[in-house]
């Protein structure tokens, strides 16, 4: 089992240091591919976190561009993903300071910007009905949710990062992250059930 | 009390016991592993406090809709951004090859003039003797030849600069 547990280590060590390798030498063919692999994971994230789907999609294509100007700071002793959702996230943070100085609550209270909406490779006329459904519910839900209980939940629950990870993301204390989950979840959960009654 | 043990149960719950997508992909971790001692506790727990348990399964209602919605990058979005990165990926090659020609540059000119100030001085003392000159009159002279590069090249700058300036204003206006 500990053998198990070392290569595992050893293999995830490896990966994360050619990251980090190929980040310091700005290796465009190497940010393609993190393009890809995390195009979903990110994208899903900074919806979550800044509540609009246009807005999130510039940050998008904004961290990216941070990564490979920043890339020799990854160091690799993180999992990628991790330091990826650290800049994502200061980078909203930064946006939305510049743009007006209100907390991200007050974002989520815009109601010009379209909530995001859900993407499905061929789903049939009733599922997208069903999908749309689905995905209002679930955004009213979270949108009545404080940004940072918000982004802990999606953290943990949609995204599955360790509680030590989100502790790196956020820069909250792990006690504050626990917090954050257990109440953020039983908000969630109130939410929902008030949708769906 | 009693309240104490269900807000501990509903605790362990969240953090450890649903939503865990870690197992799922592999990564495990043991610092989000709830110690086996409480798992017994929570399970003995869940046998006894119904409204434990419908708070178990509620919770995990709550994150099995939540992660059943779907959210993609489409891949315009994709193809757009890794243009842009490899654009800036050039440029920043560009003005890293550029820094270090500057560099090289600097390191040239200190040198050099190091090494060449004193003869350029002597150079000029014996001029100025042969020309049976004072010494102030070829002194201003060799400080003029030594500054006399560096204002050319800055007004060129500045001329330089301002002449952009002013495209600029003209193409944005």
């Amino acid at each position: 089992m500990n053998a198990i547990v070392y290569c595992f280590l050893n293999a995830m060590e490896s990966e994360t240091g050619a990251i980090a390798r190929g980040l310091r030498r700005r290796d465009p063919d190497l940010l393609d591919r993190l393009i890809e692999q995390y195009q979903h994971r990110l994208l899903r994230y900074l919806i979550h976190l800044s509540g609009n789907r246009e807005l999130a999609e510039d940050l998008f294509q904004e961290t990216w561009i941070r990564v490979l100007e920043r890339g020799h700071l990854y160091d690799g002793r993180h999992e990628f993903s991790t330091w990826l959702y650290a800049v994502a996230r200061n980078l909203t943070i930064d946006y939305l300071r510049k743009k007006s100085p209100v907390s991200l609550d007050g974002l989520m209270e815009d109601e010009d910007h379209a909530p995001f909406e859900p993407i499905d490779s061929q789903p049939t006329a009733w599922e997208v009905v069903e999908q749309h459904e689905q995905a209002g519910r679930i955004n009213a839900a979270l949108i009545g949710i404080p940004a940072e209980y918000r982004e802990a939940i999606v953290l943990r629950f949609k995204d599955g990062l360790a509680l030590s990870e989100i502790v790196v993301v956020t820069g909250a204390p792990i006690g504050t992250v626990k917090s954050r989950l257990y109440r953020g979840l039983n908000m969630l959960m109130e939410r929902l059930e008030g949708t769906q009654a | 009390m009693t309240r104490n043990l269900h807000e501990r149960a509903r605790e362990i719950i969240v953090l450890a016991g649903v939503g865990d997508r870690n197992q799922a992909r592999g990564r495990d971790r043991n610092e989000d592993r709830v110690d086996p001692q409480e798992q017994i506790w929570l399970q003995a727990h869940l046998q006894e406090c119904a409204a434990c348990r419908d708070y178990a399964d509620a919770a995990s209602r709550a994150v099995s809709v939540l992660r059943s919605q779907p959210l993609a990058a489409d891949s315009g979005l994709v193809r757009t951004t890794q243009m842009r990165v490899r654009v800036r990926a050039l440029e920043l090659r560009r003005q890293q090859e550029r820094f270090w020609l500057v560099s090289l540059a600097c390191l040239f000119v200190g040198v050099s003039a190091v090494i060449t100030t004193s003869l350029f001085w002597r150079a000029f003392e014996w001029m100025g003797v042969r020309a049976g000159v004072s010494n102030w009159v070829w002194q201003t002279g060799f400080i003029f030849f030594w500054i006399a590069p560096s204002l050319i090249v800055g007004a060129v700058i500045v001329a330089r600069g301002t002449q952009l300036t002013g495209n600029r204003d003209r193409l944005w206006s």
